[in-house]
């Protein structure tokens, strides 16, 4: 399944780019595709919504990677 | 009810006519504005960013969440993004109800899930340095 990953704030300092393309069948998969040191208070969000490791991919989804947030 | 991530300034009036209501008695407000100081260290700027679709669809559940458990009559948040000076506001919120208390309730949850769970980055920026900034 080839997906797109999306980082924000400082994970886009530590990669040096906004999104990359990936190929994986869950989010973990997608995730451990990226080649990312992650740290643990990292989240996942599929599309819109927050999910764990174990959500299913489609074809064409976004994987959000969602580092500790900082909002208020 | 109204939702949004701009980097417009934010306005309080907006906030309260989307909010005021006529079987509603109470409006609470909260205002996050940016502070000049940071662990001792003296803020110069602060800059926002955000996940903006996901962060508005935060937005409306926490408003769904607070309709449901205090029965607030409306919900208004609204969240700045993009370099912000000092003492500008960064976050509005206004919930009304038929009383103070569900409107103080209702707004104090707000703002509490809203720093939990809205997918929004803030980097502070000091005299020497920066640092990103969660909680």
């Amino acid at each position: 399944m080839k997906v797109i990953v999306q980082l924000f704030g400082p994970l886009v300092e530590q990669a040096g780019k906004t999104r990359l393309e990936v190929e994986g069948a869950t989010v973990r998969e997608a995730v451990a595709a990226c080649g990312l040191k992650l740290d643990p208070s990292v989240r996942f969000a599929l599309n819109t919504d927050y999910v764990g490791p174990d959500a299913v991919l489609k074809e064409g989804d976004v994987v959000s990677l969602i580092p500790p947030v900082g909002g208020g | 009810m109204m939702f949004k991530v701009t980097t417009e300034p934010l306005s309080i009036d907006e906030a309260y006519a989307a909010v005021r209501r006529d079987d509603c008695g109470a409006v609470a407000f909260f205002v996050g504005t940016v502070r000049d100081h940071h662990d001792g260290k003296k803020v110069t700027q602060i800059s926002y960013s955000a996940f903006q679709e996901m962060a508005v669809k935060e937005f409306a559940a926490i408003a769904t969440e607070a309709i449901a458990r205090w029965k607030v009559g409306a919900v208004y948040i609204s969240h700045r993004t993009g370099p912000l000076k000092i003492g500008d506001a960064s976050v509005v919120i206004a919930v009304s109800a038929p009383h103070r208390a569900e409107a103080f309730e209702g707004c104090r949850y707000a703002i509490e899930t809203l720093k939990k769970m809205a997918p929004i980055w803030k980097e502070e920026f000091y005299e020497t340095g920066k640092a990103w900034i969660s909680g």
